[in-house]
C-alpha cells in the first residue's frame, strides 16, 4: 500500500486556529483514497524524516510562539524542506506560517524578521485587523468547485512578487493585503494563504489537490472519487451566506 | 447625593423597564450604556454605596458559576448582594447589573457586590469598581476573532492586577501556566489555589491546549499533571519557571456525571449539585474568595450542598418523560471538558451539539477542530449538529468517526430530532454555544418546556 505522509511543522507553537483540522483532513482522506496515512510531527529541533513527507503543513501561531519559531526554522528546517519541495513534496501555510516561508515580515516598528524566502513574498504589518468570511475564485487549474472559502484573521499585509501566482481572486473579505484582491499564493508545489477555519475540511477539493500532487512522484495517477456531499454543504453555506450579503 | 448620579440611575432605569415592557430580551447591557452616557463615572459612584465592597470574577471559563457560588454563599449568610447574573460581563451589563439594585433616589443598597468580568474588560473594571477581590480562573483560547490574542488579554490582565490597592486581594489559578505567570510577576504575592489528586489527572495534553512554553526561555513546560486544557502541574524543564505552590488546594476529588462532585479542602469534605472536574476549579475558586472575606469553612460547605447552576450550566428540562440537560460549551478546552464529562462520567449516548457564529459566540467556528469529538465515536447513538453552522460540525463529526444525524440548522427541528430519537426514560445532553443554546432555550420556553432565562 502507498503510504501517504504530512509532515507538521511546530504542531505544539503554530496551530491556533484550529489548525489541525488540516491535518486530521489530509490523513483521513488519504486513508479514504486507500492510502496509509503516517503523521511526522517537526517540532523545535527535529529535522530527520523530512525527505518522507509528502505534504507539509505550516499553520499559524501567536507573536510569543512564533518568535520561538524563527531561528529553528532557519536552522533545522530551512535546507530539507527547499529539497523536499524539489522533490515534488507539496506544501500549505497559513497565516502565520505563510509570512515564515516568504521573504521577511516587517513590524509597524520597522524591524524586519527574515524568513526563509521559499515563496516569493513579503509581508508588511498593517494597523487594522482583517477578520471575517472570506471566498476566494481560486487560479487553480481544474478545481471543482473553483471557489475556497475560509476566515481569515491577520494584520499583516502580504504582497506577491514575480514569481508566484495569486491562490486565487477575492470575491468576499480582504485576502493578502486588502488592496489588490488577491488572496494568497502558489509557487511551484507551495501554497501560502490567509484562510483558515479550518481550511481543507471545507475545500476538500484542495486537499485532494495536495494529495494528489504529492503522490504524482509515487506513481499515483488518479484518485478515487468521494462522497464529499458535507464537505460541500459546509463550503455552499459559506458561499450563499456571501450572497446573501 | 450628586444630581447628575440620580439622572444617571433614572434614565438607566427607564431604559431597562421599556427594554422588557418591549419584551426585547432582558435588557441586560442597554440602561448601563444610557446611565453612562449621563455620567460616565457612575459604576464607581454606584459600587461605592455597596457597605462592604465588591469581589469580581474574570477568565476564559467558569466565570459565570464561580460568580454564582460566590453570591450564594454570600446571600446564605446573610449579605445583599448585587451581581451581574445574565453573562452580561461586560462594563455595560456589570453598570445595569448595579442601576437595576439602586433605589430611584439613586443609591445601591447592597452589601456586596459580585461580577463576573469579560477578561478583556478587567482593566476597567478593577478601576471603577475598586474590588476587594479579583479572581483570575484560567486563559484559554476562546473568541480570537474578537480578542486578539491571548498574550494581549494576559498583558491586560496583569495590568488590571498590578494596578489593584494594597488592601485588596488578587485570588489566582496556580495551575494555569499563563494566569501563573501573571501572578509571579505582580508586586504583592496573591493567593494561589489548584488541585491536587493525581487519581483524576492525565499526563497528556489535550489537542486544544495552549500556553504551554516557559515565560523566560521559551522551552516546552512539561506536565506531571493534566486536569482541564493547560491546567495542571508543570514546570520548566531548566528549572526557569513552574507550577507555584498552592495555598488552597481542592484534594481527594470525587466525579458523578453531571450530578455532583465532592473534594475536600482545607480538610472539608465538600459535595455539591455540579458535576465535571471544571467545577471543581470553579468550587475552589469560590471557597478561596469565600474565605478571603472571612467566611467560615464550616459554613461554605454546609451551604454549597443546595447550590442551583446558572442558565444553561448543566440546567435540566423534563419534556414527555425525556431527561434534557443544557449544557453551555463555549471554546475547545470548554467543550472538551463538557464531551468528556458527558460521555466519560455520565455515560451520555444521545446528544444536540449547537454552534452558532454570532459575536457572542465568536465568529470563527475553526476551534472546533480543537476539540476531541472523536471521544463520541462508537459510543454515542444518536448526535445532532445544530445551530447556524451545523453543516460544520458535520464535517467535523464525519472526520472524527462520529455517525450523526442529518445537521439541523433551525432548533425547533433539533430538537424534535431530538425527542424522536430519544426513548421515554432516556437522558439526552444539549451541548451548545452561548447564541445556540439561547436559540435552543428560546425554543423550549415557546413550547412551554422551560421558563424565560431572565426570571430564573
Amino acid at each position: 500500500m502507498t503510504t501517504f505522509t504530512v509532515g507538521w511543522l511546530y504542531p505544539d507553537l503554530m496551530n491556533i486556529y484550529g489548525d489541525r483540522g488540516n491535518i486530521i483532513t489530509l490523513l483521513k482522506r488519504a486513508e479514504w483514497h486507500g492510502f496509509e496515512p503516517r503523521l511526522v510531527e517537526l517540532g523545535r529541533g527535529a529535522s530527520e524524516q523530512m525527505a518522507d513527507v509528502d505534504v507539509f503543513f505550516f499553520g499559524g501561531g501567536q507573536d510569543r510562539e512564533q518568535a520561538l519559531v524563527y531561528n529553528d526554522l532557519l536552522e533545522y528546517k530551512r535546507e530539507p524542506l527547499e529539497n523536499a519541495v524539489k522533490e515534488g513534496a507539496q506544501v500549505l501555510a497559513v497565516c502565520g506560517g505563510y509570512q515564515l516561508l516568504g521573504h521577511y515580515y516587517q513590524t509597524a516598528e520597522g524591524d524586519r524578521f527574515d524568513g526563509i524566502g521559499l515563496i516569493d513574498v513579503a509581508t508588511e504589518a498593517g494597523t487594522k485587523r482583517y477578520i471575517g468570511d472570506v471566498v476566494v475564485q481560486t487560479s487553480i487549474e481544474g478545481l471543482t468547485p473553483d471557489t475556497l472559502v475560509g476566515f481569515e484573521n491577520h494584520s499583516g499585509r502580504t504582497f506577491l512578487g514575480k514569481d508566484v501566482k495569486p491562490l486565487g481572486k477575492v470575491l468576499m473579505g480582504k485576502g493578502n493585503n486588502g488592496s489588490d484582491k488577491t488572496e494568497g499564493c502558489v509557487q511551484g508545489g507551495v501554497i501560502g494563504t490567509y484562510l483558515h477555519g479550518s481550511l481543507l475540511p471545507k475545500n476538500p477539493h484542495l486537499a485532494d489537490y495536495l494529495i494528489k500532487r504529492a503522490l504524482t512522484r509515487r506513481g499515483v495517477a488518479d484518485l478515487s472519487p468521494l462522497d464529499d456531499s458535507a464537505e460541500l454543504a459546509a463550503h455552499g453555506w459559506i458561499l450563499q451566506r456571501a450572497q446573501r450579503q | 447625593m450628586g444630581v447628575r448620579k440620580t439622572a444617571a440611575v433614572w434614565a438607566g432605569k427607564a431604559t431597562g423597564t421599556l427594554s422588557r415592557i418591549t419584551k426585547r430580551g432582558g435588557g441586560t447591557t442597554l440602561p448601563g450604556d444610557i446611565a453612562r452616557a449621563i455620567d460616565p463615572r457612575i459604576l464607581t459612584r454606584l459600587t461605592q454605596d455597596l457597605t462592604h465592597g465588591s469581589i469580581v470574577v474574570t477568565g476564559t471559563n467558569g466565570k459565570t458559576t464561580t460568580a454564582r457560588l460566590i453570591s450564594w454563599l454570600l446571600e446564605g449568610a446573610g449579605h445583599r448582594v448585587v451581581a451581574n447574573r445574565a453573562g452580561a460581563n461586560l462594563i455595560f451589563g456589570v453598570t445595569t447589573a448595579a442601576l437595576n439594585r439602586a433605589s430611584t433616589g439613586g443609591r445601591l443598597r447592597a452589601d456586596w457586590g459580585v461580577f463576573e468580568i469579560d477578561e478583556a474588560s478587567l482593566p476597567k473594571a478593577v478601576e471603577e469598581i475598586k474590588p476587594k477581590a479579583t479572581l483570575v480562573m484560567n486563559l484559554f483560547r476562546d473568541q480570537l476573532d474578537r480578542y486578539g490574542e491571548l498574550e494581549t488579554i494576559a498583558k491586560k490582565i496583569e495590568k488590571a492586577l498590578t494596578n489593584l490597592d494594597t488592601d485588596a486581594s488578587a485570588i489566582l489559578n496556580a495551575d494555569d501556566p499563563r494566569v501563573a505567570e501573571i501572578g509571579l510577576n505582580l508586586p504583592r504575592k496573591p493567593t494561589w489555589y489548584g488541585l491536587d489528586d493525581t487519581s483524576v489527572a492525565t499526563t497528556t495534553l489535550p489537542h486544544a491546549a495552549d500556553a504551554r512554553t516557559c515565560p523566560k526561555c521559551g522551552s516546552s513546560l512539561i506536565f506531571s499533571a493534566v486536569y482541564v486544557g493547560h491546567d495542571g502541574v508543570y514546570a520548566c524543564p531548566r528549572g526557569d519557571f513552574a507550577r507555584p505552590a498552592p495555598d488552597l488546594t481542592a484534594t481527594q476529588i470525587e466525579l458523578n456525571g453531571f450530578d455532583v462532585l465532592a473534594t475536600t479542602i482545607e480538610g472539608n469534605r465538600i459535595e455539591i449539585p455540579l458535576g465535571g472536574l471544571y467545577n471543581v476549579y470553579n468550587v475552589l475558586a469560590a471557597y478561596a474568595a469565600a474565605r478571603t472575606i472571612g467566611l467560615e469553612p464550616e459554613y461554605i460547605a454546609q451551604r454549597l450542598r443546595t447550590f442551583k447552576a446558572a442558565f444553561g450550566r448543566q440546567e435540566r428540562v423534563e419534556f414527555r418523560g425525556r431527561h434534557l440537560i443544557l449544557v453551555l460549551s463555549k471554546n475547545p478546552a470548554g467543550f472538551n471538558e463538557t464531551v468528556r464529562t458527558a460521555v466519560d462520567l455520565a455515560h451520555g449516548t444521545n446528544f444536540i451539539l449547537g454552534l452558532n457564529d454570532r459575536k457572542a459566540d465568536g465568529t470563527d467556528v475553526s476551534w472546533i477542530w480543537d476539540v476531541d469529538f472523536e471521544l463520541l465515536k462508537d459510543r454515542a447513538q444518536v448526535v445532532i449538529p445544530a445551530g447556524v453552522r451545523a453543516n460544520d460540525l458535520a464535517v467535523r463529526l464525519k472526520y472524527a468517526g462520529v455517525e450523526a444525524e442529518a445537521p439541523q440548522t433551525d432548533p425547533g427541528k433539533a430538537l424534535d430530532q431530538l425527542i424522536k430519537t430519544t426513548k421515554e426514560g432516556d437522558v439526552a445532553y444539549v451541548l451548545c454555544t452561548y447564541t445556540a443554546m439561547l436559540d435552543i432555550r428560546a425554543e423550549l420556553v415557546r413550547r412551554g418546556w422551560a421558563q424565560p432565562y431572565w426570571e430564573t
